[in-house]
C-alpha cells in the first residue's frame, strides 16, 4: 500500500495528448520546453495542439499565482480558445489571459502603467469610437495634405510598420503619411483619447522603455502564447522581441506564413519565418493536413506556387470543379444557387446549408450574392464589410444572448454563466460585489423573460437596452466603439432597416449554426472550414490584378490558397472570363491565372 | 515583502493617520487607544478568513468626530502600501497590477466603505453603503479574493486558546506539519515500524497485571450492559496502522516527560507560536501562499518577562543593534502589546506609537520608520530602549537629563514644587552623557512627537594657554539639540544667538554652571552638608562644604580652587550615591528651593503632557 498522494483525477488534457503522439510535429510541440514556433498549415490540428499544450503549461509549468498571456488575432479566436481550454478540464480562471493584441496592451500595460510612466495622456483613458476616429482623421487631413484627400489605409499600415519615429525612414519614406499620422495622433492626444493602434503603440513603447514594465509582465505571465503570428505585424513582433528575448518570457508562437493575407495592414510573413530561424527557438512544422481531400491539397500547392511538402492526413480524394458562366457574377451566382448548392446537399448524406460556404472577393460581390440567396429563402450568415451590422465584442455577446433565448437555454450550447461573466467584464465601472449582484440579477431576469425565438430582434434589443445595456454602453469609456455598433444594429433591425424582419432566433444563429449558409470574403474565411467551398468571381484582373507587384502577387496567391484550403471535400471555382472595372468598362482578360495553374496541376497528375 | 505605509481615515478612533513602517510593526499605546482597530483595518483588506459580511461596516464604525447624520462625502478609507516584493516573482505577479510607484516598486491596496453610487441624497442607513477593495489607486481596478489568498493575514486574537488548539487534533498547528511528512516517508519504513509497535504493545498488554486491568474493565462493561453491547475495549498506545503512525505523534515538553496539558499557559503559547511559524513557512515553501501577515494581539499573555524579552528579541531582531539590513523572511509580524519588555527589544524602525491627538478627538499614530539617523545613533537608541525597558514609549512626557544625579533628584525637586511626575506619567531618562541628538530626534516632531524637555549643563571651560574658551553648553544646545528639533532650512537660516534663544520654546533648558553647583547655590547648602556628612568618611571634605555653605557665591567662580574641590569631593562619594542621599533628605524636608531651569523644564513638559 502506498501512502503517496495518488492523483486519482487526471486532467483530461493528459488523455487528449495521446492523440498528438502519432503526429511528429504535434508531439514535439507538446513536449517543447523553451521558445517554440509552431508552423502549422491548414487543417493540421493547430488549434487542438495549441490548446492541449496550453492546458499542459497551465498545469505543469506555471503555478498559481502566475499565468499565461495568449494573444489572438481577434475576439472570436479568443472565445474559441477559451471554450476549448474549458473542455480540457483546465479552469482558465484568471490565469490564462486570452485576448487580442489591443486588449492585451490596454488591459495589462496601458491601464496599469501608462500613468505611472507619466505618459502625456489624460487619465482615465477613453477609447475613441469609430465616429470619433473618422472625424479626427478628417481634421488631421485638413491640417496637412488637405481635406479633399481621403484617409488612405496605407497611413495606418505606415503607422504600424515604421515604429521608430526618430528614424530618417519615418520622415522620408512617405512624407505625407508621416505628416498625417502625426497630426492625427496629436489631436487624439489633445482630446485625451486613444485609438486601437494607439493602445498597441503605447503598450510597445512602455515595454521597450521600462525594465520594470517588462519585469512586472514577466512575473504575471512567464509564458506568452501568440496565435496567428503572421497576421499581427511589426508591433507584435517587437513586443515579442522585448518580452521574450530581452525579458525572460517564454514564447510559444503559432502561425502559418502561407496564410499571411493582411499585407495591407502591415503584416509580413517574413517576420514569422525570421522568428522560427532564430537559434534560441525550436521550430516545429505541422505538415499533415487532416482537413482537405488529396486533390484539394494538390490544387492548393499549385495555387501557392512554392514548394511545400504537405501531405494529406486522411484517405478522402476530394474534388475540384471548374465552371464558366459567361454572364458575369450574376450568372455565376444563379448557377450556384440553382445547381451547385442543391446538388452538393444531395451528394452527401446529412450535409446541410451550414456545411457550405460561398467565398468572394469583396463586399460589393457580397451584395449581389446576398440578394440572390435571399430569393431562395435560405438562412445565411454574411461576413464582410457590407454586413448590415458590424461585429464587436458586445454584438458577439448579443448574438450569444439571442442564441440562449432562442433555445440554447435548453440544449446548453451557450452557457448562462459565460453570458453573465462577459456582461460583468463589460461593466468595468461596477466595482463592488453588490453592484455586480444587481447587474447579474437584471440580466438573468431579462433573459429568462425573453426566451422568445420568434420575437423581432428590434423589440428584443430595445428591451435589453432598457434593462441596463443602454446605461452600460453610455457610461463605459472602453465601449464607445461598441455603442456605435449596437445602436446601428438597432437601427438596421427597426422598421425599414436592412434587417427589419429578422427574429431573435435568426440573429442568434449568426454566431454559426448548422442551418445557415455562409457568405464570406476570402479574407474573412480564414480559420473556418466547410464540406463544400464555392469561390466565385475568379477573373484575371481581379485576382490577381494586372498591375500586381511581385510581393502583392504572392499575397494574392496566399489569399486564393486560404480559400481553397477551407474545403474538406469539394471546391467549386467559378468565372466568366471577363470583368468590369469601377467605371463599368469591360475587360476580357480570361479567367484567373490561378485557376489555369490549378487545373493544369490536376491534369498533369 | 513588508508593509511600508498604512493610511486610515474616518475609521473608529482614527480621523486621519498616515503611518510609515519598517520591517514589522509593534503597535504600542494605552488601553482603548485603538491598537486592535489598526489590525482590524488591515484585516478588511488582507484577511481571507474574514467573511464579506464582516467587511460591511456600520454607522458606529465611522469616526466619532464626523458630524451626524453622515453626508454623502463621508467615507471610510483604509490603504496599505506594500514594498520589497519585486525580487519575488510570485509576489510580483500578485501585486504588479496594483503599482503606485515603479522604481522601487510599491503597490497599494485600498478598502473603502462608501455611500452607494447613484444614491439620491445623503445615506440614511447602513444598507445605503457598500464596500470596495481596489488596487493601485484605480477605483475600477477590483482586488480579487486571490490577492488575500496569496498574501493572507492571519490573526491571533488576544483571547486565544492555545492549549485547547494544541490538544484538539483538528485544530492543532502540528497537524499540517505531520501530514506533510506523512506523505513523504516510504510506506515500507512505516510498515516495519508499525509492526514493532504492535509487537511491543502486545507484550505490554500481555503482562499479567496489565491484562487483569483490561479484563476488569471489559467485565464491568459487560455487567453493566450485557454481552451484546460490548465496547471491545483494549489497552494500547497508538493506532497501529502504518498510515496513522506519524499522525499519532504528539509534542511533549521537558525532555518528553510532560504533555501539553501539563504545560504552563506560557509554554503552550510559546509552542503554539513556534508551530504556527513553521506552518506558515511550510505553506510559502509549498506554494500555497506567497507571504504571511501575522497579526498577534498581546503576545505577552502568560509569558514571563524574561521569556518575552528573549523571544521577541530573537524573533523580531535577527540582526545587530541598529542594523537596517533586511533579512528576507516569508512573513511580516504585526503585533499589539502592552509589554514594555517586548517594546524595549523592538527594532526602533518597527515601533508604532498610538496616542490621543491634542484635543482628544482622535487617535494619532507616530512611527519611527521615517526618521533619519546614522547607524551608530540608531544602535545607541535601541540599546537605550532595551536597557530602560522602553520607558519613553509608555510615558506621557519625558524629561531628558545627562546623568544619574539628575535622574535621582529631579522627581523630588519636581514633587516638592507641586509636580508629581509619577502621577503625571512623566519619565526622567538619563542619556548618560551629552549626546542629545539621537534622543531628541526620536522624541521630537519628526519622530514620536512626545511632550518632552531636555535639561543640560552650561559647562564652562578653563582658559587654555592664556586664551578664553567657549563654554560647551551653548554649542551643544544649538548644534546637538535645537538642530534635532527644527527644519534644516530654519537652522541654516538663523544665527547662533537666535537659535540659542529659540531653545526654551522647544523645551531645551540650560543652567548657568553644572547641575550640582546650580543646586548648591539655589539655597540647598545645608542639605548638601547633611548629605556629605552621612555619605563621606572624609572629614576635610565635610569641612569644605561647611565653609562653602557660608559663602555659596564662591561657587560662581568656576575655575577657583574651591569650586573644583567641591566637585571633586562629590565625585569621590560618587555622584549617583550622593544624589540619592540628597534626594531622600530633600523629600523628607519638602524643600522647595530649586534651580530655575529645572522648574521651567518641568513646568514645560507637565503642561505639554496634560494637553496631549
Amino acid at each position: 500500500m502506498s501512502l503517496r498522494k495518488a492523483s486519482l483525477h487526471k486532467p483530461s488534457y493528459i488523455l487528449k495528448a495521446k492523440d498528438l503522439r502519432n503526429n511528429e510535429g504535434q508531439w514535439a510541440a507538446y513536449n517543447s520546453t523553451g521558445h517554440c514556433v509552431l508552423l502549422a498549415g491548414p487543417g493540421s490540428g493547430k488549434t487542438k495542439t495549441l490548446t492541449i499544450k496550453m492546458a499542459r503549461m497551465l498545469t505543469e509549468d506555471v503555478k498559481v499565482p502566475r499565468g499565461i498571456a495568449c494573444i489572438t488575432y481577434n475576439n472570436q479566436c479568443a472565445r474559441e480558445l477559451k471554450r476549448r481550454l474549458k473542455t480540457l478540464g483546465v479552469d482558465d480562471g484568471n490565469r490564462a489571459s486570452i485576448g487580442t493584441l489591443h486588449g492585451f496592451c490596454l488591459k495589462h500595460i496601458v491601464l496599469p502603467y501608462a500613468q505611472l510612466a507619466k505618459l502625456p495622456k489624460t487619465y482615465p483613458i477613453s477609447i475613441a469610437s469609430t465616429v470619433e476616429t473618422n472625424s479626427i482623421q478628417k481634421e488631421a487631413l485638413g491640417k496637412t495634405i488637405g481635406i479633399e484627400n481621403r484617409w488612405d489605409i496605407r497611413f495606418d499600415a505606415y503607422r504600424r510598420t515604421i515604429l521608430d519615429r526618430e528614424s530618417g525612414e519615418w520622415r522620408t519614406k512617405d512624407e505625407d503619411a508621416a505628416k498625417v499620422i502625426e497630426a492625427y495622433e496629436g489631436i487624439l492626444d489633445e482630446k485625451g483619447l486613444i485609438d486601437f493602434d494607439g493602445m498597441v503603440l503605447i503598450g510597445l513603447h512602455l515595454v521597450k522603455k521600462h525594465e520594470w514594465v517588462r519585469k512586472s509582465l514577466t512575473a504575471r505571465f512567464p509564458i506568452l502564447v501568440v496565435d496567428e503570428y503572421q497576421d499581427l505585424g511589426h508591433p507584435l513582433d517587437q513586443l515579442v522581441q522585448c518580452l521574450c528575448f530581452q525579458g525572460g518570457m517564454r514564447l510559444l508562437a503559432v502561425g502559418d506564413p502561407d496564410q499571411s493575407i493582411y499585407g495591407f495592414t502591415g503584416a509580413e510573413p517574413a517576420l514569422l519565418r525570421k522568428l522560427s530561424a532564430r537559434g534560441d527557438v525550436e521550430p516545429v512544422e505541422l505538415k499533415l493536413n487532416y482537413r482537405c481531400g488529396k486533390k484539394i491539397i494538390q490544387a492548393s500547392k499549385a495555387a501557392l506556387a512554392e514548394s511545400r511538402d504537405f501531405e494529406s492526413g486522411h484517405e478522402d480524394a476530394g474534388i475540384v470543379y471548374f465552371k464558366e458562366c459567361s454572364g458575369g457574377l450574376v450568372d455565376q451566382v444563379k448557377y450556384v444557387c440553382d445547381t451547385i448548392v442543391p446538388e452538393a446537399l444531395l451528394r452527401r448524406k446529412g450535409r446541410g446549408l451550414g456545411d457550405v460556404a460561398i467565398l468572394y472577393l469583396d463586399k460589393n460581390d457580397g451584395n449581389i450574392i446576398a440578394e440572390a440567396v435571399s430569393q431562395k429563402d435560405w438562412q445565411f450568415v454574411r461576413i464582410d464589410g457590407n454586413n448590415p451590422y458590424q461585429p464587436s465584442p458586445v454584438t458577439y455577446w448579443l448574438e450569444d444572448c439571442a442564441a440562449w433565448c432562442a433555445g440554447a437555454w435548453k440544449d446548453g450550447n451557450v452557457r448562462l454563466s459565460e453570458l453573465i461573466s462577459r456582461w460583468l467584464a463589460f461593466n468595468e465601472r461596477l466595482d463592488s460585489s453588490l453592484q455586480h449582484r444587481h447587474a447579474r440579477t437584471q440580466l438573468v431576469s431579462f433573459l429568462f423573460k425573453h426566451r422568445t425565438p420568434d420575437m423581432k430582434l428590434c423589440d428584443w434589443l430595445s428591451k435589453l437596452l432598457k434593462h441596463g445595456l443602454q446605461e452600460t454602453i453610455d457610461s463605459e469609456p472602453r465601449l464607445r466603439d461598441d455603442k456605435d455598433k449596437v445602436e446601428n444594429l438597432l437601427k438596421v433591425s427597426s422598421a425599414n432597416g436592412k434587417l427589419d424582419t429578422i427574429t431573435v432566433a435568426f440573429f442568434g444563429g449568426q454566431g454559426g449554426s448548422p442551418d445557415h449558409l455562409t457568405l464570406t470574403t476570402l479574407h474573412s474565411a480564414k480559420g473556418l472550414e466547410y464540406d463544400v467551398v464555392i469561390i466565385v468571381g475568379l477573373e484575371q484582373g481581379r485576382i490577381p490584378w494586372n498591375n500586381d507587384s511581385e510581393d502583392t502577387l504572392r499575397e494574392k496567391r496566399r489569399l486564393f490558397y486560404v480559400g481553397l484550403t477551407r474545403a474538406r471535400h469539394e471546391v467549386h471555382l467559378l468565372y466568366s472570363g471577363w470583368c468590369k472595372n469601377q467605371y463599368g468598362r469591360r475587360f476580357n482578360n480570361g479567367r484567373s491565372q490561378f485557376v489555369d495553374e490549378v487545373e493544369k496541376s490536376l491534369i498533369d497528375e | 515583502m513588508r508593509i511600508s505605509r498604512i493610511q486610515i481615515s474616518n475609521f473608529r478612533n482614527f480621523n486621519a493617520v498616515d503611518i510609515k513602517l519598517g520591517e514589522n510593526a509593534v503597535i504600542v499605546g494605552e488601553n482603548k487607544i485603538g491598537k486592535s482597530n489598526i489590525l482590524y483595518a488591515l484585516r478588511l483588506i488582507l484577511d481571507p478568513s474574514l467573511p464579506d459580511s464582516d467587511r460591511k461596516l456600520r454607522d458606529e464604525d465611522f469616526w466619532d468626530g464626523l458630524t451626524r447624520p453622515l453626508g454623502e462625502e463621508d467615507l471610510i478609507r483604509i490603504s496599505v502600501d506594500l514594498a520589497d516584493f519585486e525580487d519575488n516573482e510570485n509576489q510580483l505577479a500578485v501585486l504588479a497590477e496594483h503599482l503606485i510607484e515603479p522604481e522601487p516598486m510599491i503597490s497599494r491596496l485600498t478598502y473603502e466603505w462608501r455611500p452607494l453610487p447613484g444614491l439620491e441624497g445623503d445615506p440614511k442607513k447602513d444598507s445605503d453603503y457598500e464596500f470596495v477593495i481596489y488596487g493601485g489607486d484605480r477605483t475600477e481596478n477590483f482586488v480579487s479574493y486571490q490577492v488575500r489568498q496569496r498574501l493572507p493575514m492571519d490573526l491571533f486574537p488576544a483571547m486565544r486558546d492555545c492549549e485547547g488548539d494544541l490538544m484538539r487534533w483538528t485544530r492543532s498547528p502540528l497537524r499540517p506539519l505531520l501530514d506533510q511528512v506523512a506523505g513523504e516517508v516510504e510506506a515500507e519504513t512505516l510498515e516495519k515500524l508499525a509492526d514493532k509497535v504492535n509487537v511491543s504493545t502486545a507484550e505490554l498488554t500481555e503482562i499479567k497485571e496489565v491484562k487483569a486491568v483490561a479484563d476488569a474493565i471489559e467485565k464491568k462493561l459487560v455487567d453493566m450492559m450485557g454481552k451484546g453491547q460490548s465496547l471491545q475495549t483494549a489497552l494500547r498506545f497508538t493506532p497501529t496502522e502504518a498510515d496513522k503512525l506519524i499522525r499519532a505523534l504528539r509534542v511533549y515538553i521537558d525532555n518528553g516527560k510532560r504533555g501539553i496539558n501539563d504545560a504552563s499557559l506560557g509554554s503552550a503559547n510559546l509552542l503554539y507560536f513556534a508551530l504556527k511559524a513553521l506552518e506558515y513557512e511550510q505553506m510559502v515553501a509549498d506554494g500555497d501562499r506567497d507571504h504571511t501577515f501575522w497579526a498577534i494581539e498581546e503576545p505577552e499573555a502568560h509569558l514571563h518577562p524574561i521569556l518575552q524579552r528573549l523571544i521577541f528579541r530573537n524573533y523580531l531582531r535577527p540582526r545587530g543593534f541598529g542594523q537596517r539590513k533586511t533579512i528576507k523572511t516569508s512573513s511580516t509580524v504585526l503585533m499589539t502589546t502592552h509589554s514594555p519588555h517586548i517594546a524595549s527589544v523592538t527594532p526602533l524602525n518597527d515601533i508604532v506609537l498610538l496616542k490621543q491627538n491634542k484635543n482628544g478627538s482622535a487617535t494619532e499614530a507616530v512611527s519611527t520608520a521615517g526618521i533619519s539617523l546614522d547607524t551608530n545613533d540608531l544602535a545607541d537608541l535601541e540599546r537605550y530602549l532595551d536597557v530602560n525597558r522602553g520607558e519613553v514609549l509608555f510615558a506621557k512626557g519625558v524629561i531628558l537629563v545627562e546623568g544619574d544625579a539628575e535622574r535621582f533628584l529631579l522627581p523630588v525637586l519636581a514633587k516638592n514644587n507641586g509636580y508629581d511626575l509619577d502621577e503625571l506619567g512623566i519619565a526622567v531618562c538619563s542619556i548618560s552623557g551629552t549626546n542629545f541628538y539621537p534622543y531628541l530626534t526620536l522624541l521630537g516632531p519628526n519622530g514620536l512627537d512626545l511632550p518632552f524637555t531636555a535639561l543640560t549643563d552650561f559647562d564652562p571651560r578653563k582658559p587654555k594657554d592664556g586664551k578664553d574658551r567657549d563654554p560647551l553648553g551653548p554649542n551643544r544646545v544649538v548644534n546637538e539639540m535645537v538642530r534635532a528639533l527644527i527644519e534644516t532650512s530654519t537652522w541654516d537660516d538663523n544665527e547662533f544667538e537666535d537659535l540659542l534663544n529659540m531653545a526654551p520654546e522647544l523645551g531645551v533648558f540650560m543652567n548657568s554652571h553644572t547641575f550640582e553647583i546650580d543646586l548648591f547655590i539655589t539655597g540647598l547648602s545645608s542639605q548638601f552638608l547633611e548629605a556629605m556628612e552621612t555619605t563621606s568618611s572624609n572629614g576635610k571634605a565635610k569641612e569644605r562644604i561647611k565653609e562653602l555653605a557660608k559663602t555659596p557665591d564662591l561657587l560662581q567662580q568656576p575655575f577657583e580652587e574651591s569650586t573644583q574641590r567641591f566637585l571633586k569631593d562629590i565625585d569621590d562619594v560618587g555622584k549617583g550615591r550622593f544624589a540619592q542621599r540628597l534626594a531622600s533628605i530633600l523629600e523628607v524636608a519638602g524643600e522647595k528651593n530649586c534651580p530655575e531651569y529645572i522648574l521651567k523644564g518641568v513646568k514645560y513638559v507637565a503642561e505639554k503632557s496634560q494637553l496631549a
